[in-house]
């Protein structure tokens, strides 16, 4: 038997004549971990999406246990003992945990009862805390995942994809996570897994493989690698000492008061919370999953409300206020970068001009009668070249768009705004390294302008890099604040879980 | 009508001004713990007030103003009744409010007798001085109805009768240049403006030469007190920290009309400048020590903090003498020497921080 269960050679896939991925050999190895690396538009997701029979190659080989295969698929796929475990959510959100697990194995008498009981005990198997009976739906994004790869696992597939598995998941149950892989590995099944999150890369995979503009760059064992390898590999540049590099030697000083939060309070998840941000700092917060860091400057942002009776205050510039709608947030000078850009940040089939556009209509009281094309054109066009999106037009959808540059027509419509304070949520989740820089740059520019920034993110790296100050989120309020010079990852980390 | 529709509406929900919050220290007010770690240069049975004239510090402790030169402290002069506020005039002189309801001005420290005595019927609770423009004096009367050693009663009765007034030196005339202010308890000149603190509305405000007010800082977590200047800037102290408890009881007319009819004055769940001396005193429940750490959001009952402030009056930073500290009801603070001089009024403690180590504790 071959050591060798996947191999791609020469794969090549054009989408309307413009490769995703051109001449890419790759091999997989029975029972290995095997992380694939590139940036954002590098030909990660097409490479795994041909694995998992989602797309076909326009030329080129595959092999699955020294055999042609040519999945077209996913259920070709599976049968070939390929699962794929996607970065968006392919689970039914109407269905329960448990039938989300076993659909497409439904048999044809189906008892609900059996079906619950046999989640329960496949879940507590793989350690993961998931109600069978619980809507998906109603699930936070960490649980979510964790069905999809419970579901993976079910399939017993030999070779098993992710793609960006983490970046949902708080620390502990990343920890699951990779003690499952490792299980899985110890088992003999494959994984393929891409992740943004580098050190991820270094501490699971046995090799690492890095894509750069669809083509392959080189495939090593991990031990040989280190961060800043895997980075210029990455991008052809040094960024070491720009990303998440030494420790901050100074911070800003804190200007006036733009924003209190007063024991603030919204059942379950915001408790009591209180918090002040500054003009002209990067406050930066971090917290777990489920700390209620976004449920605080959701509130703030008038996304959501705050309890009904005794819900605590909210004072921008001195004035107590309340959102009922993020209208008047807006105009009120609070921007709110979401963390779900697919969801909440942008029209993904509209235009990035007409997007950016959108942004400053919100601005308007009553928005406007006629809307100029012209103006849309002018101020998208503006925004691109500021923030450098990399699109071919201004007419060109933002679905077309990689991450990062999707995330900055995010951060455009809310710019566009004028804002006195911006809420940056998770900025980077899901955007390549270079585009990270670019991000954080103008992130640390509106702060350098006198801007009251505030940065949330489960990154303790980006948090450490970027912020002047830190306050830390557990239970649904601040529990403690750093300044960033004399905070650790281990003081922080600490205050986050006791 | 419809007020009143708002008054019942807010009550109800916790809204307006029935909201029952607190600020939290962050930023520049982040706790820390060096008025706990401060020297203690002396120890009084009634330390009130502090004042310099660059070369020694005046303490007023109960009837007796007393001289400290880096080393030894000795008795300068002693009154029939307790000293209120103290401060010390630009041409060398000396004021003392005794017991809120005059002031005696001394050419010297040493002088024999006043050249100067105020004694307006309208004093009541002078509790602060400060050197004002040209030849006066500027006062800050914390109540017309309750006097100073009844502070807590005038915050329990929500009082709104704070002043404002400026003593004519020349003329011997006093002038209300604001009043209706939420217990006015510290003054200092800033510019052409005059820095008041107004305790009950945690703030301070700038009030210009016509007294027109402007708020300059406000929504503190703390009853802020006396003012005095530092190098390009304020020295702000707060006597003790707000708490939810506290605002809620604020808001609960009944129950504290029944409280400061039933219970004895030392056991009200109302701020104190000590703590911890008995049983019977009230606790706020929360989590004061978790995981065998006493967290930062504890509730205090009494509390220690000076605030420095920029000459704008933003915050820089603070000085903390948190819940499980002594160094707690601080009602004055000068600078002199490199060194800051404050007083705890709840231990009687008189401390000194010298400001080369503040820094360096900040920077670290």
């Amino acid at each position: 038997m071959s050591d060798t269960i996947l191999a791609l050679r020469k794969a090549t896939k054009l989408y309307a004549g413009v490769p995703a991925i051109e001449n890419v050999d790759f091999e997989l190895r029975r029972g290995e971990i095997h992380a694939l690396v590139g940036e954002n538009g590098a030909g990660k997701s097409t490479l795994t999406k041909v694995m998992a029979g989602v797309v076909t190659l326009t030329s080129g080989t595959m092999e699955v246990d020294g055999v042609e295969a040519a999945p077209r698929t996913p259920l070709e796929a599976r049968h070939l003992g390929i699962a794929m475990v996607f970065q968006e959510n392919s689970l039914v959100p109407t269905m329960t945990v448990a039938q989300n697990l076993f659909l497409g194995q439904e048999r044809f008498y189906n008892r609900l009862r059996g079906i619950y009981i046999a989640a329960q005990q496949f879940l507590q198997s793989l350690n993961f805390d998931v109600t069978p009976t619980a809507t998906v739906g109603l699930l936070g994004a960490a649980k979510k995942q964790m069905v999809e790869i419970a579901r993976a696992v079910l399939h017993e597939a030999k070779v098993i994809i992710f793609d960006e598995p983490t970046a949902t998941l708080t620390p502990e149950e990343k920890k699951y996570f990779f003690d499952l892989v490792r299980d899985l590995k110890r088992r003999g099944v494959s994984i393929v897994f891409i992740s943004h999150a580098l050190e991820e890369a270094l501490i699971l995979a046995d090799r690492i493989t890095i894509l750069r503009d669809g083509k392959h760059v080189v495939t090593d064992d991990a031990a040989n690698f280190d961060r800043a390898r895997i980075v210029q590999a990455m991008v052809g540049r040094d960024l070491s000492n720009t990303l998440y590099g030494s420790r901050k030697g100074s911070v800003r000083p804190a200007g006036t008061r733009v924003l209190t939060v007063q024991n603030l309070k919204m059942a379950p998840m915001v408790k009591n919370n209180s918090l002040s941000v500054f003009a002209g700092q990067i406050t930066g917060v971090f917290g777990l999953v489920g700390a209620g860091r976004t449920e605080t400057f959701k509130i703030v942002a008038g996304v959501l409300k705050r309890d009904f009776f005794h819900g605590g205050e909210v004072i921008l510039h001195g004035k107590p206020v309340r959102y009922r709608v993020p209208a008047p947030a807006v105009r009120a000078g609070i921007a709110y970068v979401t963390e779900d850009r697919k969801v909440e940040g942008f029209f993904e089939t509209m235009s990035v001009a007409r997007n950016i556009y959108l942004g400053l209509l919100a601005k308007l009281p009553g928005g406007r009668f006629f809307l100029s094309g012209r103006e849309a054109e002018k101020v998208g066009k503006s925004w691109v070249e500021r923030l450098k999106v990399r699109a071919t037009g201004n007419d060109i959808k933002v679905v077309e768009l990689s991450g990062g540059n999707q995330q900055k027509v995010v951060i455009a419509k809310s710019l566009v705004q004028e804002p006195d304070l911006i809420i940056f949520d998770e900025p980077t989740r899901g955007v390549d390294v270079g585009a990270i820089v670019e991000i954080h740059e103008l992130i640390q520019r509106l702060a350098d302008e006198g801007k009251a920034v505030v940065m949330i993110s489960s990154y303790l790296p980006e948090i450490m890099a970027l912020s002047d100050r830190i306050l830390v989120s557990r239970q649904g309020k601040v529990v403690e604040e750093f300044s960033a010079l004399d905070a650790t990852e281990e003081k922080i980390m600490y205050a986050a879980v006791h | 009508m419809i007020a009143a529709l708002r008054t019942f509406a807010d009550h109800l929900l916790g809204r307006g001004d029935a909201t029952i919050t607190v600020p939290s220290f962050d930023g520049a007010l982040k706790p820390n713990q060096i008025l706990e770690k401060a020297e203690i240069v002396g120890q009084f049975d009634a330390p009130e007030d502090l004042a310099t004239d660059g070369k020694a510090l005046y303490i007023a402790d109960g009837n007796t103003v007393r001289r400290f030169d880096g080393t030894a402290t000795t008795e300068l002069r002693r009154f029939d009744r307790s000293i209120t506020a103290l401060c010390c005039l630009p041409d060398g002189g000396i004021a003392v409010a005794l017991e809120g309801r005059e002031v005696q001005v001394f050419t010297t420290p040493a002088a024999p007798s006043a050249a100067v005595t105020f004694s307006d019927p309208l004093m009541n609770a002078i509790n602060a001085l400060a050197p004002g423009p040209g030849k006066t004096l500027v006062a800050t009367d914390g109540s017309t109805a309750r006097p100073y050693r009844q502070w807590v009663h005038d915050l329990m009765e929500r009082g709104r009768t704070g002043r404002v007034l400026v003593l004519d030196l020349a003329s011997g005339s006093v002038r209300t240049v604001a009043s209706g202010l939420r217990y006015a308890f510290g003054v200092c000149a800033a510019g052409s403006d005059l820095f008041v603190s107004e305790s009950w509305r945690h703030r301070v405000i700038a009030l210009s030469a016509d007294g027109s007010p402007r708020t300059v800082l406000e929504h503190l977590p703390v009853y802020p007190s006396r003012l005095s200047p530092a190098s390009g800037g304020f020295w702000l102290t707060a006597f003790a920290a707000r708490t939810q408890l506290v605002e809620f009881v604020l808001r609960e007319n009944a129950y504290r009309r029944r409280m400061m009819a039933e219970i004895d004055p030392e056991y009200w769940i109302a701020p104190k400048l000590k703590s911890g001396q008995s049983f019977l005193e009230p606790m706020q429940g929360a989590h004061i020590k978790t995981m065998g750490v006493v967290k930062p959001w504890a509730p205090p009952r009494s509390y220690g903090l000076v605030i420095r402030l920029d000459a704008g009056g933003v915050p820089l930073y603070a000085l903390h003498s948190r819940v499980d500290g002594v160094n707690h009801g601080v009602v004055a603070a000068v600078e002199m020497d490199g060194s800051l001089f404050a007083i705890a009024k709840g231990p009687g403690h008189l401390l000194r921080v010298r400001l080369a180590m503040i820094e360096q504790e900040l920077r670290a």
